[in-house]
């Protein structure tokens, strides 16, 4: 049996995986950490209709344990090409074909000093949101909390020129939560642009605004200080009345962006694959060859190219499954 | 004397992109295209140490310029004191104190209409 | 014995016209120095400084020391070219003496002595040494060659991109001494005598040649040696070679005590002038060896000022990290310069501007000690948190001055040629400072510090950088520091190193919480982060590309930490390097044990 190597053991990773079991072939998926499931591990809901995330891991890690797939966890890429991967601890996997579903990695919102985060206990990020809510909360109820759209996306100072997608959504969503959680806390949402592309998405922003009492406040918060009594100062400009805007909360929500992989680029070297000037791994052409790489028999499946929603990475994951399998076919 | 209840659409309240001279505005632009780039966001004004003391709001300004609006320009940009925070916040990477220099060289142009 | 021949008239010529116009610009610009600086001229020197500027001209004019210490090739070509020279005047002088005696003998009458001295007895010392010295300058010509073909072979990545009229010059130059070998020799073939080099070329050409020949070959060799150099002189005040002489006014009046300031003046002009465009300031510039920028560096600046070409991107398109202004080998004060120049630029008289400051006082707290951030520094809260635990950990009671936003400094108007806008804001924070009393005034920005130490006027007030307040509060048992392992290495801001003298104090206290490593460039030489305010063209990409360079300077040294006592530093490497970048400030604070 043809076997695919699959860097990455994310959504992306196990969906592809499955794919290539239905389609007759033995997936060989290589995780980095402990367990199966990527960054959905931590999320809570998922947007825009605030579906459980662990309700769509457990059904994809179920169904990877049914079938009986081939998983190494623990274990990290080093260098690989279409035939085999060289794990950290020096050993090789071998195989015919490889998908790389390396997924992103979460903007390091520390990088932006001005805004306090790691600093100011008052600053957290959307990430640490999901993680508070799975643990059933914030440690204290706030009476004003404050969302940053654009943090490590759209920002040349931190060499993140691109827009990561999902954070305008995300921004939405978890306001929505957190004021269903808090119906006494003011929420504002501070955006530079609001991107609402997804089916659904502008709905849920109407409903957020109509239904939630969300503010949106057209302004990027420039810096964050803290208040004499224990609470967070914002500045802004309020670019709609083009005034400048300070205002005091009890919590400021980082919407961190999705940043490529440190080791993307020596694994691009390893494989003869290309960067787009994002850093994150460019497809063969945006159209035909979307889940092909520049290298022969080497697929590439969710956000390892670019940022993408959770659905889009699903249906990428079969795409490149589907891809692989039509390429084994013909050898 | 006519009654104005503000929904007029009179000259002097709108910006009359058929009359506004573009040109000059591009002179800006020609020599900085970055400033094109800019997406409003207003992290340069949230920042800024002048516009912390006074009405100067550098984002405003120079969207006015690019519209070809000039009246008070010059007074306005005074206020700058080119201290560099803005050039420091902007996420596009906007070389914010040399447009207000450019500004300020433009302004002899600019003003005489 | 009359000195005189037909040939010698464009030598006298030249050296006339040479001497006239020397005199004449040096006349203008001393007369027209402004009066505190004359007076400095006065009464400072017939002092010892006198004797020191006179020691320090030999020593830099002729034996051009400071070159010697940044290459010692180029070093040994501007010396034998300089010195070679000066001696090959001086001995001839000395040979004319002792052959004639001491009588009157006219100027070309000791430069073309071999070709009037055929009849006088020949003494071997002075041909032997003459020739020694003609053969030590033509080896400076030689280098000058090469180094002309292949900077690399001088060690020097790039050499200056000459004008027309230096390239001239330079070619009369270059003449000027193989053809005083050529005349000297044929003097030599037709009447005997001379050194080993022009003795033994005489020799040979007299063997190949007949008498009829060689005559009318050594008088065409005079007239041009005598044709190169009368050119030569014309040439000289109007090309580069203005420095030779210069440079000695210059170092006379810079003993006195006089500076260019922030406004063009006169002495400037003597500064200018004093540019050989020798172009050791291009390497060291990191618009040319990061950004590929050949024609901003200092020598282009200076020449293009002299020749009034100056153009506003070669004005405004520099960091003034002063990396140049270090290596300089005349000791021109390239900084003040180029901001003067910026000063005719822009600084416009406006009485009324900034009259929004009046009144306005956002300061927090009370105490002996101020602290100024900076505006810089309130977009790097870290240091902010640090500053403020260190103070409360030394128990110091503290006046915040702008904490919540302040007033600019000044300093990056005054950098952009806004020196008298900049004044309303000294002003402003001076008063403000005065107002709450404080004794000592910190500041955690180097660019800060440099204009409060230079243009506030605070007596009474001390200006500490943060780096040297630290230190002290560790020397007086202040603070206590637990020393770890961590490995750090220091990126030495321009403000605060080269620009106002501090690097010891933030090493000092580097090693009092761990090991410092330096990066291969520290210090004097150290690396500009490349978002210096200075700089008004400088592009977003271009200062990634330096901080990237920097970065990876400051990576090689194998550090866990790059520490740096800026904020725009920090922020700058920050972009460059997945390294944790810190201030000072927060890896004291990092340090401090609770029982301090």
């Amino acid at each position: 049996m043809k076997r695919v190597i699959i860097i990455g053991g994310g959504i992306a990773g196990m969906r592809s995986a499955l794919r290539l079991a239905e389609a007759g072939l033995h997936p060989v998926l290589i995780e980095r950490d402990a367990e199966l499931g990527g960054k959905l591990r931590n999320w809570h809901a998922l947007f825009p209709d605030f579906t459980q995330a662990a309700g769509v891991l457990d059904e994809l890690r179920t169904a990877v344990a049914r079938r009986g797939i081939e998983v190494h966890t623990g274990c990290t890429v080093r260098r690989f090409d279409a035939r085999s991967a060289e794990l950290a601890d020096g050993s090789r996997l071998e195989g015919d074909a490889a998908i790389l579903a390396s997924g992103f990695t979460l903007f390091d919102a520390r990088i932006k000093e001005e805004y306090g985060y790691g600093l100011y206990e008052q600053v957290c990020t959307s990430a640490d949101i999901e993680r508070m809510l799975n643990e059933g909360g914030l440690p204290a109820a706030p009476r004003r909390i404050a969302f940053l759209h654009c943090v490590g996306s759209r920002d040349e100072k931190v060499c993140q020129k691109h827009c990561s997608r999902v954070c305008c959504i995300t921004g939405v969503k978890q306001a929505m939560e957190l004021k269903k959680r808090y119906p006494e806390a003011e929420i504002f949402n501070f955006y530079m642009d609001i991107r609402m592309f997804g089916p659904g998405y502008e709905e849920l922003y109407r409903e957020a605004q109509l239904h939630s009492n969300i503010h949106f406040i057209r302004g990027r918060i420039s810096e964050a200080a803290p208040t004499f009594d224990g609470r967070l100062q914002i500045k802004a400009e309020d670019t709609l009345t083009g005034r400048p805007l300070r205002m005091s909360v009890d919590l400021l929500v980082l919407l961190v962006g999705m940043r490529a992989n440190a080791d993307n680029a020596a694994l691009a070297a390893s494989a003869g694959l290309e960067l787009a000037p994002s850093g994150f791994f460019a497809p063969r052409d945006p159209f035909l060859g979307n889940v092909r790489s520049a290298a022969e028999g080497i697929f590439l499946a969710g956000t390892a190219t670019a940022p993408k929603t959770i659905g889009e990475t699903l249906n990428e994951a079969i795409a490149a499954a589907d891809a692989a399998a039509e390429y084994l076919k013909t050898r | 004397m006519a009654l104005d209840f503000g929904y007029g659409i009179s000259k002097p309240r709108s910006i009359d992109l058929d009359r506004n001279e573009f040109y000059k505005g591009n002179a800006v632009l020609g020599k900085m295209p970055e400033l094109q780039t800019c997406i409003g966001c207003g992290s340069c004004t949230a920042t800024c140490t002048a516009g912390a003391l006074t009405d100067f709001n550098f984002r405003r300004l120079h969207t006015r310029i690019r519209r070809g609006e000039f009246k008070g320009i010059y007074d306005e940009i005074n206020k700058c004191m080119l201290c560099g925070k803005c050039r420091l916040t902007c996420p596009r990477g906007i070389n914010t104190r040399g447009v207000v220099q450019l500004i300020k060289r433009n302004m002899g142009e600019l003003q005489s209409e | 014995m009359t000195f005189y021949a037909p040939f010698t008239l464009p030598f006298i010529i030249g050296a006339l016209a040479m001497f006239l116009i020397l005199g004449i610009k040096w006349g203008i610009w001393t007369s027209r120095l402004t009066k505190p600086q004359k007076r400095l001229l006065l009464r400072n020197l017939p002092t010892r400084r006198f004797l020191a500027a006179l020691w320090e001209s030999v020593r830099e004019a002729l034996l051009h020391r400071r070159i010697w210490r940044v290459n010692p090739l180029l070093g040994y070509m501007h010396t034998s070219l300089a010195f070679g020279w000066f001696l090959l005047i001086a001995v001839g002088w000395i040979e004319t003496l002792v052959v004639i005696g001491p009588r009157f003998v006219p100027l070309q009458g000791h430069v073309f002595f071999k070709y009037f001295a055929t009849e006088l007895p020949h003494d071997p010392f002075f041909e032997q040494t003459m020739d020694l010295l003609l053969l030590f300058v033509l080896s400076g010509v030689a280098l000058a060659w090469m180094k002309r073909m292949r900077a690399r072979m001088m060690g020097m990545r790039r050499t200056t991109r000459h004008v027309a009229g230096d390239r001239f010059a330079l070619t009369a130059l270059w003449c000027v001494f193989p053809l005083r070998l050529a005349a000297e020799s044929l003097v030599c073939a037709l009447h005997g005598g001379g050194g080993f080099l022009t003795g033994s070329l005489g020799r040979l050409l007299a063997a190949h040649l007949s008498p009829e020949t060689l005559a009318p070959l050594n008088e065409a060799a005079w007239w041009c040696y005598s044709t190169a150099l009368g050119v030569f002189f014309v040439a000289l005040p109007f090309s580069r070679y203005m420095h030779i002489f210069t440079e000695i006014p210059l170092i006379f009046l810079r003993r006195c005590g006089i500076r260019s300031s922030e406004k063009k003046g006169f002495f400037d002009h003597f500064q200018i002038e004093a540019c050989s465009r020798c172009g050791i300031c291009i390497d060291p510039c990191q618009l040319q060896r990061t950004l590929g920028a050949d024609d901003v560096q200092s020598v282009y600046f200076l020449r293009d000022r002299r020749y009034r070409t100056l153009r506003r991107r070669v004005t405004d398109h520099c960091l003034m990290c002063g990396r140049c202004a270090e290596r300089c080998p005349v000791g021109i004060d390239l900084n003040t310069l180029r901001l003067n120049a910026r000063t005719s630029l822009r600084n416009i008289p406006t009485d009324r501007r900034y009259d929004y400051l009046l009144g306005i006082d956002r300061s927090a707290g009370a105490g002996r000690v101020g602290y100024f951030a900076g505006c810089m520094t309130l977009q790097t809260p870290r240091t902010l948190r640090a500053m403020e635990r260190i103070f409360r950990a030394a128990g110091e009671e503290v006046w915040w001055a702008d904490r919540d936003g302040g007033v600019c400094c000044g300093r990056p108007l005054k950098l952009s040629g806004e020196v008298d806008a900049a004044r309303k804001m000294m002003a402003y924070n001076t008063e403000l400072f005065r107002r709450h009393g404080i004794a000592t005034l910190v500041t955690s920005c180097p660019i800060c510090l440099k204009v409060f130490r230079e243009d506030y006027r605070l007596e009474g007030i001390e200006v500490l950088h943060h780096s040297e307040y630290l230190l002290r509060l560790l020397q007086a048992g202040r603070l206590a520091l637990q020393r770890g392992e961590r490995l750090f290495t220091y990126h030495d801001p321009c403000e605060l190193g080269r620009g106002s003298g501090i690097y010891d104090e933030p090493r000092a206290v580097i090693e009092a919480i761990g090991t410092l490593t330096e990066p291969a460039e520290t210090r004097e030489e150290a690396l500009c982060c490349g978002s210096s305010v200075a700089d008004l063209e400088i592009t977003d990409g271009e200062q990634l590309a330096i901080a990237r360079d920097v970065a990876a300077s400051l990576e090689r040294t194998g550090a866990e930490t790059i520490v740096t006592a800026c904020p725009l530093c920090k922020k700058a490497i920050g972009r460059g390097t997945e390294r944790p970048v810190a201030d000072l400030a927060e890896v004291v604070a990092e340090a401090l044990t609770q029982t301090a």
